[in-house]
């Protein structure tokens, strides 16, 4: 039952330093609003050709943080993106849209 | 005089030429890349009448990887660790891969197994967000972690959704019948990189990601063989039967100002009735149980990647829980359940200071009967390279 409390209390002060931190931090508006009508646009949009840039910011995070187009050089990429394509069994689009960005961006 | 000057043009020139199209720097068609990782820390462990505090040995481990051609590629890790003073070393993994379609890409060799995620997608110390693993991984865990066989892997986009799966045949496990570690009969051995029996262990994994923005993972992992005791011992028939459910969800998400990372596992393994022996006053007795185990683990993860505080954005605040469950009547019997919480401060991508608290309740296990408490303090520090 001890860990009960130690739980508890572990929750409570994480929460506590969490939401602290996050609080102090964020006093300035970061993100305009965006009107939910051109979001679903958008969305719509992506739908049809979703941009490798996207895939990359949502796949590529799913395990670990996202590494971002300058870590490495077109050479690498190539290997990595073909080790990650096995690794994480992605499809066979994604990887290649993914690589494709990632050599334009850096 | 002329042909002299003719010749000599031609060398000057041809030279350049010669020396133009050697600098005329194609990238080469085969790619070698040195990666790896390493990790180090400090420990403090209370278990109430017994208190521990140590620096840990610090781990290196090299990755080689070499593109060979857009199809053929070959991985593979090296570890070094310091366990006591001596360096261990191991090999993770060392494995070919050849991408035979779009769909299908075959892999040999020593790779790490798709049971679950644990083990072949976060264990290593620059992913995973806790100093260790959870319950029922590693030493003595009931998860498989590598093999030594074949597999076949690929993905299929269903238009959104996509699904993923892999199968593969290995060498399979090894039973430990208590002929060495009477205290260990009953517990499958998966390192058995040459098999002692006929019989192959056949696994595979299936995953589904039902969303678009690949936010969410579904996944079903078996694992079984007929076969393993020693071939020729009364043990040889002993099959098992290994399943595990695991659940992944990573999203950013705007109202929290940060992504929230969720990350589960249950494992359950099944291995048949056997008898095995225990000296008792110096008499054999025959005993058996049902062999079967269990491990769990949630873990949430929120970083808040959206503050405006260059500071903040690099933290993370992990809490896993973690259970595991061996055979009631084994000599390893054991009830555990561990809670870890953790501050995590991310220098790059791949390099990350955790700082965690974890306290676990163990009730039987390899050091005996009764309830043990244990608290934990842990400083890691791990680079990715
Ligand atoms: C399913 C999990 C998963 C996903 C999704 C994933 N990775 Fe990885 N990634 C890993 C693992 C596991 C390793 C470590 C490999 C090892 O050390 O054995 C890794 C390693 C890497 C490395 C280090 C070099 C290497 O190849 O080992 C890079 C770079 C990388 N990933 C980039 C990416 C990119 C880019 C994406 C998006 C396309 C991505 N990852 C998606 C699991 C994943």
């Amino acid at each position: 039952m001890k860990t009960i409390y130690k739980t508890v209390i572990g929750v409570i002060v994480m929460t506590i330093v969490g939401i602290t931190a996050v609080a102090c931090s964020s006093t300035k508006k970061g993100y305009t609003d965006v009107p939910d009508t051109a979001t679903a646009a958008a969305e719509e949009e992506f739908k049809i050709e979703k941009s490798g840039a996207q895939m990359w910011g949502e796949a590529c995070n799913r395990c670990h943080i996202a590494p971002s187009p300058a870590d490495y050089n077109d050479t690498d990429w190539e290997t990595i993106s073909l080790h990650m394509r096995i690794r994480a069994n992605l499809t066979e689009n994604e990887s290649k849209k993914i690589e494709e960005f990632l050599k334009s961006a850096n | 005089m002329k042909k002299l000057l003719v010749l000599l043009i031609a060398v000057v020139f041809g030279g350049q030429m010669y020396g133009q199209t050697y600098n005329t720097f194609e990238p080469s068609k085969t790619q070698f890349m040195l990666r790896g990782y390493g990790h180090t820390g400090f420990e403090y462990m209370d278990s109430g009448d017994e208190t521990e505090s140590t620096f840990l040995g610090a781990a290196f481990a090299p990755i080689f990887l070499y593109k060979h051609s857009d199809r053929l590629m070959f991985e593979a890790e090296l570890e070094f660790v310091l366990e006591g003073n001596e360096l261990e070393t191991g090999l993770e993994y060392a494995d070919v891969m050849y991408v035979l379609n779009k769909n299908m890409i075959a892999r040999a060799g020593k790779f790490l197994l798709p049971f679950g995620t644990f083990m072949e997608r976060l264990h290593p110390a620059w992913i995973n967000r806790l100093p260790n693993t959870p319950l029922g991984y590693g030493h003595d865990g009931i998860a498989p972690s590598s093999g030594i066989g074949v597999e076949l892997r690929g993905a299929f986009d269903l238009g959104g959704p996509t699904l993923n799966y892999s199968v593969y045949a290995t060498n399979g496990p090894r039973l430990k019948d208590g002929s060495e570690e009477p205290e260990e009969a009953g517990m499958l051995l998966f390192q058995n990189y040459e098999d002692n029996n006929l019989g192959k262990a056949y696994g595979g994994r299936l995953g589904l990601l039902p969303f678009s923005d690949s936010s969410i993972e579904l996944g079903f992992s078996a694992y079984t063989t007929a076969n393993t005791g020693q071939e020729d011992s009364e043990y040889e028939d002993v099959g098992a039967f290994l399943f595990a459910l695991d659940f992944s969800l990573v999203k950013q998400i705007s109202g929290l100002g940060g992504i929230v990372d969720v990350k589960a596992q249950y494992n359950n393994s099944n291995v048949d009735t056997a008898t095995y022996f225990e000296l008792e006053d110096g008499v054999e007795e025959e005993y058996s149980f049902d062999n079967q185990s269990n491990s769990f683990y949630g873990q949430l993860s929120y970083r808040p990647t959206m503050a405006s505080s260059d500071f903040v954005k690099k933290l993370e605040f992990v809490g896993r829980y973690s259970d595991f469950n061996a055979p009631e009547g084994a000599e390893w019997e054991e009830k555990s359940v561990q809670y870890a919480f953790g501050l995590n401060y991310w220098l790059s991508w791949r390099s990350v200071v955790k700082l965690s608290y974890q306290t676990t309740e163990t009730e039987g296990g390899h050091d005996g009967d009764g309830l043990t408490n244990t608290d934990g303090l842990f400083v890691h520090w791990a680079i990715g390279f």
